[in-house]
């Protein structure tokens, strides 16, 4: 479950930001003859609502139907002893509570006189809910993924800005991380009480203890040794905007010889665009003499999951995109570097959405 | 019917044998369970994956074999290295997947769970290719514990006790709830807890339940409430308490009292062969012995306490009209939780173990209305 800060903050992410992003939605719909768009959201895929209204489930589900024209209407299993914490943190929607949320969406589309919905993620909303849906409305439900994509990878401010802040708070756990570190536990605690000091509403904290032995990051207990080298995942959770980041570190060395690979990976947040050709900008990126890129993943929001893989190394794809989150790893003479950065924060909002 | 032996746990192995052998009674050649973050404990019951992102699909066989189905590459690779005895598939669209699986295992006898959440891509095939609904059956492992499962919830049990005592420590006039919360977490972290579900309140009357937090600072006189479920080895064990900053008033005393008697009448009537509304009639009638009785209606309350296990808030649900019977070996929280007209909300719960002769109580902090110092401050 989310158990961090949750609460709205207009100076952050503003009512007008999110009803500009629903009026998008609802242009879409009229180009697309829908009478509405539901979307499904817990805590594990909550960026599509959360996109559409800044609010994000700590537990339970939900189910978000946005008419064509007019309120949204959020409709969820939580019980209504915490609707006075749902309306303070989803202030665009109507919130209605059901131990049965598809049903009265259901009987919302039938009010409205609903023939056609689209549906993001359609096969991916749990079979009760579409099965409540179904035993009151016969509106014909297709799916809207793409619909949906299309809306969301329109840059905004607020957005690029939350994602820079996110980043921000990742940056500075790793500077406060002690230097003095032997088992795994040294560093993850200390990493996990910064960033939720720090106002994020999740983090997940990933770790490879050895890097020379294994080069894949898991949720490591904090009694186990560390290698001479190891690399640490921070994923983060901030006012509903999701980033990772990755270092990697030397155990002994104090300042971390690995420090001018970590200020390369700063240059690409800045410099590289998540909808262009990657492996061309990455081939042009000033990589310090030998080391070269062994294996990169490219991650998004696009949909319902906070981040998505959208490429990697062996399977380019280019889209328009709203940021990136790039993960890559790097063959050194001093072993194995992984490294993770959100990228296209820096760029014109205008800039990003013709991708080539 | 071989077993692999390799599983991340004894626990884990425990579970997959009683998961084939209730799928070798009921004729079953396959098993489809899923998961996420949140509702992860049919999935866990079969793959011992505790996920954190994405979703989670594993299909087992009877003869113990299981393969694992992930929309995450960066989950594959921690599922790799934390369950290294199931195949891992990482696929963009599982559901996909494992529908093309299940249309393959034509003439088959395939269940799937939970029917709730089942994605809508496989829950369509249902019909056609006649899956039937496991959850019923899963429903029953999960409830009625192993011993070797119960091993894993006492050591959950302690944690769930420490992890208080660090919140009242950490309990100041002036901290923000979410601060008060980063400290449990990085203890849990610290400890192996993988997860906690927990909840916060704070303040007097107007605090009609608890949410996460949302930047209140703790103030002289607040109620705190906080339900803390540290999860080990996915195994998750509750403990509600409710503090006074400060020293308590009479009527938050007098309040305590009830509630406290309503726990222990639940607590001391617990023993195989009851029902799960037996429990909470006990609790109740103790609100109603003192003119409560309307805040132990879902306008106040949502459950009088639940199970516990691979899931924070399983079942059976402590309702009065909930027929559910209570077993040897069920792992249940006790927990009187309800508003309180003069004081606000405030919650007592005690996890135990359902014995041969009544209740294993696991819970060891004590049954009180905790006091912290009022001059105690957040620099």
């Amino acid at each position: 479950m989310r158990h961090g800060l949750m609460k709205w903050r207009e100076d952050e992410l503003s009512q007008a930001d999110v009803l500009s992003r629903q009026y998008r939605l609802q242009q879409a719909m009229e180009t697309h003859d829908l009478d509405g768009v539901l979307i499904y959201t817990n805590h594990v895929r909550s960026a599509a609502v959360t996109y559409l209204t800044g609010f994000s489930p700590y537990w339970s589900d939900a189910l978000l139907f946005l008419p064509a024209t007019g309120k949204p209407l959020f409709a969820t299993a939580l019980s209504k002893r915490v609707g006075n914490w749902i309306k303070s943190t989803n202030p665009t929607s109507d919130i209605a509570h059901s131990p049965r949320p598809g049903e009265l969406i259901g009987e919302q589309m039938v009010a409205i006189g609903c023939r056609k919905i689209g549906v993001v993620e359609l096969d991916h909303i749990p079979g009760g809910l579409i099965d409540e849906i179904a035993g009151v409305s016969n509106a014909q439900l297709e799916d809207a993924s793409a619909i949906f994509a299309a809306v969301r990878t329109v840059r905004d401010a607020a957005e690029i800005a939350l994602v820079e802040k996110t980043n921000q708070i990742a940056a500075d756990a790793f500077a406060s991380a002690p230097t003095e570190r032997n088992l795994v536990g040294d560093v993850t605690e200390a990493l996990e009480l910064y960033v939720r000091n720090a106002g994020a509403e999740e983090c997940y904290v990933a770790i490879a203890p050895d890097l020379k032995k294994d080069t894949r990051l898991a949720r490591t207990k904090g009694q186990v040794a560390l290698g001479e080298t190891f690399a640490i995942r921070l994923s983060i959770a901030y006012n509903g905007v999701w980033i990772r980041r990755t270092e990697t570190f030397a155990r002994t060395s104090g300042e971390s010889s690995f420090q001018s690979l970590a200020l390369w990976a700063n240059g690409l947040s800045n410099g590289i665009n998540p909808s262009k050709n990657l492996s061309s900008q990455l081939a042009t990126s000033s990589l310090p003499a030998g080391v070269s890129i062994s294996r990169w993943t490219l991650e998004a929001p696009l949909g319902n999951r906070p981040l998505e893989a959208i490429a990697t190394m062996e399977n380019e794809v280019v889209r328009p995109l709203p940021y990136g989150v790039l993960t890559i790893q790097l063959d050194t003479k001093q072993g194995p570097v992984v490294l993770a950065r959100p990228i296209g924060l820096y760029l014109s909002l205008l800039s990003v959405g013709a991708a080539t | 019917m071989k077993i692999p032996q390799n599983l991340t746990s004894k626990v884990a192995q425990v579970r997959r044998q009683k998961l084939v052998k209730a799928m070798q009674n009921a004729n079953l050649d396959a098993m489809v369970l899923y998961g996420n973050a949140w509702q992860n404990d049919y999935l866990r019951y079969g793959v011992d994956f505790g996920i954190l992102e994405g979703e989670g699909i594993a299909i087992i066989t009877r003869d113990g074999q299981a393969t694992l189905y992930l929309d995450d590459a960066f989950e594959a690779d921690r599922a790799s290295v934390e369950c290294d005895d199931i195949t891992i598939v990482v696929s963009k669209d599982i559901v996909q997947d494992v529908a093309a699986k299940i249309i393959s295992y034509d003439n088959s006898n395939i269940a799937a769970a939970p029917q709730r959440h089942l994605p809508y891509g496989l829950a369509r095939l249902r019909q056609k290719h006649n899956i039937a609904d496991a959850t019923e059956t899963i429903d029953h492992l999960l409830m009625v514990k192993a011993e070797e499962e119960l091993q894993a919830i006492r050591r959950a049990a302690r944690l769930a006790d420490e992890g208080y005592a660090v919140f009242r420590d950490a309990a100041q006039i002036g901290v923000e709830d979410y601060a008060l919360i980063a400290q449990i977490e990085a203890f849990f972290r610290a400890n192996g807890v993988d997860d906690n579900f927990m909840i916060i309140g704070s303040g007097g009357p107007e605090v009609r339940g608890m949410a996460p937090p949302s930047g209140k600072k703790l103030k002289a006189g607040d109620l705190v409430t906080t339900e803390l479920t540290p999860c080990i080895d996915g195994y998750y064990v509750q403990i509600c308490r409710t503090l006074v900053v400060g020293p308590p008033s009479e009527a938050q005393q007098k309040a305590f009292s009830v509630y406290h008697e309503a726990m222990v009448a639940g607590i001391d009537i617990v023993a195989p062969g009851i029902s799960a509304s037996d429990i909470a009639k006990a609790e109740n009638d103790v609100f109603r012995k003192y003119g409560l009785g309307d805040y132990v209606t879902s306008e106040y309350t949502r459950v009088r306490g639940h199970g516990l296990g691979l899931f924070p808030d399983t079942k059976p649900h402590l309702l009065e009209g909930v027929p559910t019977l209570i077993e040897q070996g069920m792992l249940l929280i006790v927990h009187p939780n309800t508003y309180h007209p003069e004081v606000g909300y405030m919650v007592l719960g005690d996890s135990l173990i359902v014995g041969a002769e009544g209740p294993e109580v696991l819970t060891t902090t004590p049954r009180e209305l905790f006091s912290v110092a009022q001059t105690r401050s957040a620099s």
